[in-house]
This record gives C-alpha cells, sequence and structure tokens, in this order.
C-alpha cells in the first residue's frame, strides 16, 4: 500500500518533470526535424558550463545570467558547474580537455591567456575554440581622491620623476591588473612599487585607506568609490571611453599606446565541430542582445562586449602574445 | 534617525513575503550551515541568483537569513556530533562536544541559539547606529595591522591546547607547515604542490577540518563500537535556567563586542572571532578544571562571537562598498543586481531601503531564535540514536560535504586521510583545534607580512611604529607565555614547601 503510493508518486513526478521539460524545449526551439542528421541536431542534451571560479563572483554572476538567457534561444538548458581551483587552472584545463561534442562549454576568462605563460597550468589557449566573447573591461588607474594628481600626465611625469616611489596595488602577482600596471611602467619607462593583494577589493581598500598610491583593477571595481567622489580614475587602458565614465580619457589619447583589460567569453576543446560553434555563436549573439542579460551586467557595472568567434580568437591570439612577452620580460615564468 | 527606525519597521510589517523570506532564509541557513562542508558563503552565493526577480528587500532578507542562520546552523551538529557544519563551528565544538557527551546536548544547544541571536542582535544595532564612525577602522586595518592579529589569533593556541601545550604547539607547527603548500601568496610561485594543479590553491581546509573532527570521531566510535555504554542520554531543558543564563551575560556580551570589531576588519571573519572570543572567556575564567559552567560559557562564547561578525562585516560592506569577507563579497554582488550601490552613498540615496532591511534582519533573529530553541529538542535526540546507524551516517555526510565544496573527489581523499592521521591524534592527545586554526591564520599572517614589507620598502619599523600592530603582538607574547610562566610558578612554589 504504501510502497504503491511511493511508486504512483515517483510516476507523477517523472510525468511533470517530463511534461516541464518538453514545454521548455517546444516553446523556443524550431520544432527538430527526426530525419534530420546528426550534425543538425545539437543540443540534443543538457548543456553543462564550467566556471573556472566560485559561486558568486563577477565570473559566476556572467556565467549565470548567460545560462538564463541563453535557455530561452537554445532548445535545451544550461547547467553552471563551479570548478574552482589554482586561479581558474584548475576548472579551464577540464574544459580544455572535455570531449568535443559542445556539451561541455567553458566560460572562458583573460586568464585563459596569462596562466600558461605563467607556467601554471596544464592547458595552452590553442586548446580552446573560442565560441564568443560577452564582457570585456578595461584597466584604470585610479587615485585617491586627495592625491596631488589630476591627470594621467601628472601622475606618468611623477612615477618617472620618483621611480619606486608609486604603490601601485593590484589583485595578485601575474594577474591582469598586474600585468597591466606592468605594461604601463615598461611604457612610460620608470618604476612602480608593485603591491599584490589577495583580489582587487582588498587592493582598493588600501587605497582608500592611503596606504598605497594607486590601484590598476578596472573600472567596475571603483565605480563606487568614484562616483561618492573618494577616488579619482585618471585613464583607462580601452580604446574608447566608457560610456559610464564619459569625462576619463582613455591612455591612447594621452598618446601611451595600450590597451589592456579582462574580458570573459564562452570556449570549446578545439576539435569541436563547426555546426555546433555556429550554434552556440549564435546563441551567444541573442544572449548579448536579451535585455535580462545586459541588465545583470550593467547593475554590476561590467562592460557588455560581443564578439564572434573570429573576432574573438583573434582578440585571444593578440592578448596571448602579448601577455607571454610581458611575462617573460618580467621574468615570472614559473 | 528615529523616523527611519519607525518607517523601516512598519515598512516590514506591511510586506509579509519579505518576512516570508526572512523565515525561509534563516531555515535553509540553518541547514546549511549544519551541514559539513556546505559552509554560510555557499549557501548565499547558490541562492543568490533566485533573487535577482524579487522585491529587493525580499531578496536581500532571504540572503540575509541564510547568512545568519548558516552561521549559527554549524554549531548544532558541532555540539551534538562533533561534525562542524562552519568553519567558526570548530571553536563550538571543543566545550560543546563534551556538554553533549554528558547528556547535556539540549542546554548547550539552548545556550548555543541564545548565545548566537544576541550576538547577531546587537551586532546589527551596532551596524545601525554606529557604522560610519566603525568603518574608518576598517580602512585603518592595513597589512601590519591584520599580519598582528593574524599573529595573536594563532597565539590562541596557547589556550586550546588541551592538557599539553607542547602537544597543541607542534599540531599548530604541522598546521602552519600545511598552510605553506599552494601558491606563495605574495610571488605565485608554486610551493610545495609536486605539480598538482588541485594543490595550487592550497591544502583545501573545509575537507582537512571535517576529516580532523568529523571523520576521527566516527572512526573511534567504530573502534569501540562493541563498548556498551553505560549512560543512557537522556535530554532535560533545553532553554538555560535563570541562573545559568546570567552567567553567560558577561561573556555573550564580551564576545559580541570582540565579534563584532573582528567582522568589521577586511578578510577576518567569523572563524577568526569564534576563536578569539573562546580564548578571551577561557583567559577571564579562574576554574582550573573545565566544569560545565565554563563549557557552557565556552559554547557561548564561540556563537556570540561568530554571529556578531555578521553584523560587523555589514558595515565596511554597506558604508564603503568594500566586502570584507567572502560571504559580504556576494552580498555585495546581489546589492548590485538590486540596483543598489554599496558605499558612501547608500545610506544618502535609499535610507529608507537600508532601515528596512536592518529591522528585517533583526527579525532574522529573532525568527533564528525561536527555530533554535523549538526544534533544538529534536536535534539532540540525535545523541539517542545507536552508533551502529550514526557513525555511517556521519561518514556519509563527511564524505558528501568535502565533495561538494568543490565538486572534486580529490578534496574526499584529503578529508579520509585528515580522518585517519585525526584518529591517531586523538589516541596521543594531541589536539585537532591548532591545526584548523593554524590553517585558517597561517595565510593570512605570511601574505599580510610580506604584504607589510612591501609597503614599507623592507623596512622592519612598521610593525612597532604603528600603535594598532605594537599592541596586538605584545598581546600576542603574553597570551603565548603565561601558561608557561605560571608553569614555572608553580614548579617554584612547589620547590620552596
Amino acid at each position: 500500500m504504501k510502497l504503491k503510493s511511493i511508486f504512483s508518486g515517483l510516476a507523477a513526478t517523472a510525468l511533470i518533470a517530463s511534461l516541464v521539460g518538453c514545454g521548455s524545449g517546444n516553446s523556443s526551439a524550431p520544432s527538430g526535424d527526426q530525419a534530420a542528421g546528426e550534425a543538425e541536431a545539437y543540443p540534443k542534451k543538457q548543456i553543462e558550463l564550467i566556471v573556472p571560479y566560485a559561486a558568486g563572483g563577477g565570473t559566476d554572476a556572467v556565467a549565470r545570467a548567460f545560462a538564463d538567457s541563453a535557455n530561452k534561444v537554445l532548445p535545451q538548458s544550461i547547467g553552471v558547474v563551479n570548478k574552482t581551483g589554482g586561479g581558474g587552472a584548475v576548472g579551464m584545463s577540464e574544459g580544455a580537455k572535455a570531449k568535443p561534442d559542445g556539451y561541455k562549454l567553458t566560460l572562458v576568462t583573460v586568464e585563459m591567456t596569462t596562466l600558461p605563460p605563467l607556467g601554471l597550468a596544464t592547458f595552452k589557449p590553442d586548446d580552446f575554440k573560442p565560441v564568443a566573447r560577452l564582457n570585456a573591461d578595461p584597466a584604470a588607474i585610479t587615485v585617491s581622491a586627495d592625491a596631488p594628481w589630476n591627470t594621467i600626465e601628472e601622475f606618468v611625469a611623477y612615477a618617472k620623476e620618483n621611480p619606486g616611489k608609486v604603490r601601485i596595488g593590484n589583485s595578485g602577482t601575474g594577474a591582469i591588473w598586474h600585468l597591466a600596471a606592468t605594461a604601463l611602467e615598461q611604457k612610460i619607462d620608470t618604476k612602480f612599487n608593485h603591491i599584490p593583494f589577495d583580489g582587487a577589493n582588498p587592493a582598493v581598500t588600501a587605497l582608500l585607506g592611503g596606504h598605497i598610491e594607486a590601484v590598476s583593477v578596472s573600472p567596475a571595481e571603483v565605480a563606487a568609490q568614484v562616483e561618492a567622489g573618494k577616488l579619482k580614475m585618471l585613464a583607462v587602458m580601452a580604446d574608447e571611453r566608457l560610456p559610464k565614465f564619459k569625462d576619463v580619457p582613455t591612455m591612447k589619447e594621452k598618446g601611451i599606446d595600450l590597451s589592456i583589460g579582462t574580458w570573459r567569453g564562452i570556449a570549446v576543446p578545439k576539435d569541436t565541430p563547426d555546426n555546433v560553434v555556429t550554434v552556440l555563436k549564435d546563441a551567444a549573439k541573442k544572449v548579448t542582445e536579451d535585455k535580462a542579460f545586459t541588465d545583470v551586467l550593467e547593475k554590476m557595472n561590467l562592460g557588455v562586449s560581443y564578439a564572434d568567434d573570429a573576432a574573438f580568437s583573434e582578440a585571444v591570439k593578440k592578448d596571448s602574445e602579448l601577455f607571454t612577452k610581458l611575462v617573460s620580460d618580467l621574468g615570472l615564468k614559473k | 534617525m528615529f523616523d527611519l527606525f519607525v518607517n523601516g519597521l512598519t515598512n516590514i510589517l506591511t510586506d509579509p513575503f519579505a518576512l516570508l523570506m526572512a523565515v525561509v532564509g534563516v531555515i535553509i541557513g540553518i541547514v546549511v550551515g549544519a551541514l559539513p562542508g556546505l559552509t554560510a558563503t555557499m549557501g548565499v552565493a547558490l541562492i543568490l541568483p533566485m533573487t535577482f526577480g524579487m522585491e529587493p528587500v525580499a531578496g536581500l532578507l532571504l540572503l540575509s537569513g541564510v547568512y545568519f542562520g548558516g552561521v549559527y546552523g554549524g554549531s548544532i551538529t558541532a555540539i551534538l556530533l562533533k561534525t562542524p557544519g562552519t568553519p567558526a563551528a570548530a571553536a563550538t565544538a571543543l566545550d560543546g562536544y563534551a556538554l553533549a557527551q554528558k547528556g547535556m546536548a539540549g542546554k548547550a544547544l539552548g545556550a548555543a541559539t541564545l548565545s548566537s541571536s544576541i550576538g547577531g542582535t546587537i551586532s546589527i544595532i551596532i551596524l545601525m547606529f554606529l557604522s560610519p564612525v566603525l568603518a574608518t577602522i576598517a580602512l585603518e586595518f592595513s597589512a601590519p595591522e591584520t599580519f598582528a592579529l593574524a599573529v595573536f589569533g594563532l597565539s590562541i593556541i596557547a589556550s586550546i591546547s588541551g592538557k599539553s601545550l607542547v602537544k597543541g604547539l607542534i599540531a599548530g607547527l604541522v598546521g602552519l607547515l600545511l598552510a605553506t603548500v599552494g601558491l606563495d601568496p605574495i610571488l605565485g610561485f608554486p610551493r610545495f604542490t609536486g605539480g598538482s594543479e588541485q594543490l595550487l590553491n592550497g591544502v583545501p581546509f573545509i575537507p582537512i577540518m571535517i576529516g580532523l573532527f568529523a571523520a576521527s570521531e566516527a572512526f573511534k566510535s567504530l573502534s569501540d563500537m562493541n563498548v556498551k555504554e553505560k549512560v543512557k542520554v537522556k535530554i532535560e531543558k533545553i532553554v538555560p535556567s535563570w541562573g545559568e543564563f546570567r552567567g553567560i551575560i558577561p561573556t555573550i556580551l564580551r564576545s559580541t563586542g570582540l565579534g563584532t570589531f573582528i567582522g568589521i576588519i577586511p578578510g577576518a571573519g567569523a572563524d577568526i572571532a569564534a576563536f578569539v572570543a573562546y580564548n578571551e572567556t577561557k583567559r577571564f575564567n579562574k576554574d582550573k578544571e573545565p566544569t560545565d559552567k565554563s563549557r557552557m560559557a565556552g559554547v557561548a562564547a564561540c556563537e556570540s562571537g561568530a554571529n556578531a561578525c555578521t553584523g560587523g562585516a555589514l558595515v565596511p560592506l554597506l558604508t564603503l562598498g568594500i566586502p570584507g569577507d567572502a560571504v559580504t563579497a556576494v552580498m555585495l554582488g546581489a546589492l548590485m543586481v538590486q540596483g543598489l550601490q554599496p558605499g558612501p552613498l547608500l545610506f544618502k540615496n535609499n535610507g529608507d531601503l537600508v532601515y528596512t532591511l536592518f529591522i528585517g534582519m533583526i527579525i532574522c533573529y529573532v525568527v533564528m531564535c525561536l527555530l533554535g530553541l523549538f526544534t533544538a529538542r529534536y536535534f539532540a535526540k540525535v545523541v539517542q540514536i545507536p552508533k551502529e546507524i550514526l557513525t555511517p551516517v556521519i561518514l556519509v555526510l563527511c564524505i558528501v560535504g568535502s565533495y561538494a565544496i568543490n565538486n572534486s573527489f580529490f578534496d574526499v581523499l584529503i578529508m579520509a586521510v585528515a580522518g585517519v592521521i585525526g584518529f591517531f591524534m586523538q589516541k596521543h592527545d594531541f589536539p585537532a583545534s591548532p591545526i584548523v586554526l593554524a590553517l585558517i591564520l597561517g595565510p593570512m599572517a605570511e601574505s599580510q607580512f610580506r604584504r607589510a614589507l612591501a609597503l614599507s620598502s623592507g623596512s622592519y619599523d612598521i610593525f612597532y611604529t604603528r600603535p594598532i600592530p605594537l599592541i596586538l603582538l605584545l598581546l600576542s607574547v603574553i597570551t603565548l607565555l603565561t601558561p608557561i610562566v605560571k608553569a614555572i610558578w608553580q614548579q617554584r612554589k612547589r620547590a620552596h614547601q
């Protein structure tokens, strides 16, 4: 009697689950032709998206917003799995070594191009086939509001006169903001005193407390303080000025040819067939136009920046070359 | 100020959905906290996406409930099963489990619930009225200050060593050595990883804790499974009597102050607060042998200290926009997704909402107190379950818990190894908590020490020319030396007689 009721309960649950599954499958997808070849059938089952960073962080937020929006345009849902460790190396290694069938995607970040030259990863950037970039944020030079420098020129001039005096905080040795500050120091031919912190937030805290002179982290990480007038952003390392900070010049405007920043995108193992990449790329494009996705990024002060597989691959290649050279110049390779 | 307070109260009381979310959050939090491996941070991170579609107050109260409940929930399993659900509860297990073994599980749970709720509530009230003033403390704390705090925390090993200080120090040093595995915190060079990617982030700390405390205890009960217990555990009253409660009030107040203060400091969280509060309680306790009363105070200290940390950690988050620890980093994301930018402008732009939240948070703690007291009676029954059933269940929990942290089987292996080592440590009277403490504080001490030297361009003056590091370092020397000086003093006295 009892057993029977459990079974009927289970059956009912299974029925509901299958109905729900069918419902979501049919609502948005073009009705799949059973006779169509294997190639057209992607995706046939749930897709896994590996996030190489912890739940709750910025990368995780982008991944979950992507998965939510992609579920509206793909016939199968995307499940987010956090695989943390090694500053992203663990998750990205797993993604690079996954079966190239398009059912295990990786949310790759700029660390995909910095970890290998640093000798901290068992994968190479070439192990991935970039599918689409979703977001990009430049490095920015930010100082305390009561600092004596009001422009990037004044800051650069001071740094050149006083090599080693300017303490510039970053989010960890070899992390993207450290490399950005190092690239700046090479370009203007001086020396900073690089102070590595355990993430960008502690660096900003130290800047607020007056323990360091500047930070090289992204605008998102200092936005609240800049808006409140506690910090001032002197320049961004982007090609164009940011919509949110219209009056902050780019380095390029000031004659310092630097464009460095972080980015996040979707990548698959390099042997993944092209039709899979096309499906995912088109989905990613729709996602970056979806208001639900752009809203989440905007509220977190993250910049939406779509690039298709060709443009994204090009950008990855460029960064990879730049960082490989920077790391070997600095002698940071392990 | 007062009208904001009244506004907040009416807002929250006329919003049944937000109240419901507060209750739901606390329940989820307690469950998440009680399970080993699932920490408050993870609970908040997992619930976060569900709040995106909610109104700000309801969504944020759901997360606050999970946060508060998660910090408290760890104590339940720590007291009953010696399985700390969260790192902070590792301190609670020290005295709580001893009480449960003596048949006082109910009272220990009651004391933990009351002190958690009181500590948390007071810390929210402090947050409400003093946050702009206290926020400056967070900015004062730079690398040398945090280094000194970590050293002070390490000196606590002296008071949690149990019978033998030497064995405690040995365990602490082993912990410090283990803490050096992984990426060098300043230069990013891999140390002692044997080429393993999994070890780049260091030895995973929570699996070690689960292994040392829970798995080793399970192994121990496996090894004496045939010994019939003579004492039948009986559950008496849950709510401590007025006399007992009055005895722990000073402890709760002192620990709440310490917890709130430590919560404000960036990088220091509930785990450190619990151990520091425990240590100070032992310092003020005159009894030589631990009594039930002093054990009760120990539980109260850890729990009020850990939960007071919640209000403290929210101070720099809300007033400066800087998260001090992992949970508040997730909360930062939650606030921003709701369109609230934490920072100097939050109170000006969204004062009404912020005070509604504060009142809601106090309600979370009231709910937690009631839930805790009502359910403690049933939870406490766990100790009556026969060992033959309970032990395998604990081992399953250990495996699931250590797997769940990173979805990694590697962590399960680490837990199992730590469990076997912990079993033999217990047999030979080596305390486990110094290892846990060293794993929490070792990396912090090292990275802040080296960061301080980077800030001062290599000069050691930075450690004694600033007031806070100087005081904290002196305090640590006193804490470490007290037991040794005492021992020598007593020996001399004996020699004279």
